[in-house]
């Protein structure tokens, strides 16, 4: 430390960063709690001028594409959390493990959709997924993938782990470099077989990066837009819909209710569902820090 | 001398030929998977508007032509009344800009927070760790409105300043980090000598930092350059649309355009980041996976 206590010098640091980060970060997240009790639209001056109570809420409660949304947005959360990480994890052990003479170029390749544009990667799959697109033309198949309301929230996932499998991989990676080797030194000795040693020593091993490949995809799942926007807007008649494109929706969107204070009350849930999450997290992480 | 590492412990990997075999299936069943859509837009995008519903093995064109990229750039122009290179250079412009922005303020708050005493100090840092969980989306509404009030809606500085408010915390979380690995040796060192703060931070922090500064640099490039909502929503003005919103008009308008300008519009917009990450995948790579490890 340089000071002992606070000096005012210290403002001359803090304070430029600080007031961007309040003024457009913190202001508005608590504003928009606020706002989730007003009725307001897209057109109005003063936002406060009329307080609704818990209409908004009783609104999107008795909505039914709220809770498909809801439903839609845990989902692909799901998705992201096990599948990804799952499918991650074993590729990374293989490519790790799997001795291969390319293994930096491999790993680049499975990355680079990582750099790209949610936007372009939706529309790239958008072509292929369509009725007269190449996925039918390889399965022989006429069948509209996108249209169909059973299929459209899992393909959405899967659009979205091709994108970003190669971000837990190369985080997966790096956890097997730091890897302590001993234990798989010990177990050539004693003879254990490959998937012995996958199963019982490292997963277990590499235990603490599948916790935060979890929770950065679970963070990210919340986030998902960009995705569902360019697939499908959210459709067939909002069964793709997340709680981020149902809020764009009912905000923004040019054919939607222009009813922004229901957008604030999606809001308000999206921020509850975080909350939630971030409180059990520091929860949970205290718990194991006193067990130890 | 990574594989000397491999070969150490990984003997009963290297004996089995079942291993062996699943790694190369699984392996190159991902590598196909990940490259098939791209290589099939790009496909689609020079082939002549003749023979764009077929090609050999779905991939290779019967007849090659870059016409489809010439009415790329025509489609964009007359009908988003914007073309590539503008969109190009507003992305540019914003992300460029913002970086720098966000950037310069972290170099200055990280070390506040990691070698200097204020009230509030962990409180404060703990809102910053919540808040890089927290959607974009959230902030939407209200902030569209305190542009509105601040009269810069549909400007640059519209979209830079509400990525400078929502991206701030991450430069400070790695930068503190960052500061606070370096040897405390070397600033008490610098105190004694008589150097102010200010001294110690440009003379002594800064120049051990540039790795993490090179991994916000990375990031925050990534965050902004490829960003939507706050782009679509705040920068409604046609001619200064970002890459991302320009791209998205077009291939979700509800008049069609034909495939092979669609595909050419797409690639327009990857070619450039192919670019980008083949000369500098290491440093991608090592951006991101430090920025991952960081939270």
């Amino acid at each position: 430390m340089i000071y002992k206590t606070f000096h005012i010098k210290t403002l001359f640091y803090l304070l430029p960063a600080v007031f961007i980060f309040l003024t457009f970060n913190v202001i508005p997240g608590l504003t928009s709690l606020v706002l989730s009790f007003f009725d307001f639209s897209g057109f109005e001056t003063n936002l406060f001028r009329k307080f609704v109570g818990i209409d908004n809420f009783i609104k999107i409660y008795e909505d039914k594409y709220f809770w498909i949304a809801l439903k839609n947005t845990f989902l692909f959360v799901f998705g992201a959390v096990f599948i990804q990480t799952g499918i991650a994890l074993v590729l990374s052990i293989f490519i790790f493990f799997g001795n291969f003479k390319f293994s930096v170029l491999v790993r680049s390749i499975i990355f680079f959709p990582c750099v790209l544009a949610p936007v372009s990667v939706g529309l790239v799959w958008k072509k292929i997924l369509e009725q007269d697109g190449v996925l039918n033309s390889i399965l022989g198949l006429d069948y509209s993938y996108l249209s169909s309301v059973s299929l459209v929230m899992w393909l959405i996932i899967m659009v979205n782990t091709w994108q970003w499998i190669g971000y837990n991989l190369v985080i997966y990676y790096a956890g097997l470099q730091s890897m302590n080797i001993e234990l798989l030194e010990a177990s050539d000795i004693d003879g254990a077989n490959w998937s012995q040693k996958i199963f019982s020593i490292i997963i277990p091993l590499l235990w603490p990066t599948t916790i935060l490949n979890m929770i950065l995809n679970l963070i990210g799942g919340f986030r998902a837009f960009d995705i569902v926007y360019v697939l499908t807007r959210g459709g067939p008649a909002h069964y793709s819909e997340v709680l981020a494109s149902y809020l764009y929706y009912y905000s923004f969107s040019a054919g939607g209710p222009n009813k922004m204070g229901v957008g604030a009350a999606v809001a308000f849930v999206i921020f509850a569902c975080i909350l939630t999450i971030a409180v059990a997290r520091i929860i949970i992480s205290k718990k194991i820090r006193r067990e130890n | 001398m990574e594989t000397n590492k491999i070969n150490n412990y990984g003997a009963s990997f290297k004996r089995s030929p079942v291993f062996y075999v699943i790694t190369r299936i699984v392996v190159l069943f991902f590598i196909i998977i990940i490259i098939f859509p791209l290589l099939y837009t790009l496909s689609l995008s020079v082939r002549s508007p003749e023979t764009v519903y077929s090609a050999r093995y779905f991939l290779i064109p019967y007849e090659f032509s870059f016409a489809n990229y010439i009415d790329a750039f025509v489609n964009a122009e007359q009908k988003l009344k914007v073309s590539f290179p503008r969109m190009f250079i507003n992305s540019a412009v914003v992300t460029s800009l913002s970086v720098t922005l966000i950037i310069s303020m972290s170099i200055f708050a990280a070390f506040a927070f990691s070698h200097l005493r204020f009230p509030l100090k962990e409180s404060l840092y703990n809102v910053m760790i919540a808040s890089v969980a927290m959607p974009a989306q959230v902030l939407l509404i209200p902030l569209f409105y305190i542009l509105i009030y601040l009269g810069i809606i549909n400007t640059y500085q519209a979209v830079i300043l509400a990525y400078a408010g929502f991206l701030i915390p991450i430069g400070i979380l790695i930068l503190r980090m960052f500061y606070e690995q370096i040897p405390y040796e070397l600033t008490e060192a610098g105190t004694v000598d008589g150097a102010s703060d200010l001294q110690l931070l440009m003379k002594v922090l800064l120049p051990l930092a540039k790795p993490a500064i090179a991994t916000c640099v990375i990031l925050l490039f990534l965050d902004t350059w490829n960003e939507f909502i706050y782009a679509m929503i705040f920068m409604q003005d046609p001619t200064i649309h970002t890459v991302p919103v320009g791209l998205a008009k077009i291939g979700t308008s509800r008049y069609q355009v034909n495939i092979g300008t669609y595909s050419a519009s797409v690639m327009i917009t990857i070619i450039p980041v192919m670019i980008i990450f083949a000369v500098f995948q290491r440093w991608f790579i090592a951006g991101m996976t430090m920025g991952a490890l960081k939270h």
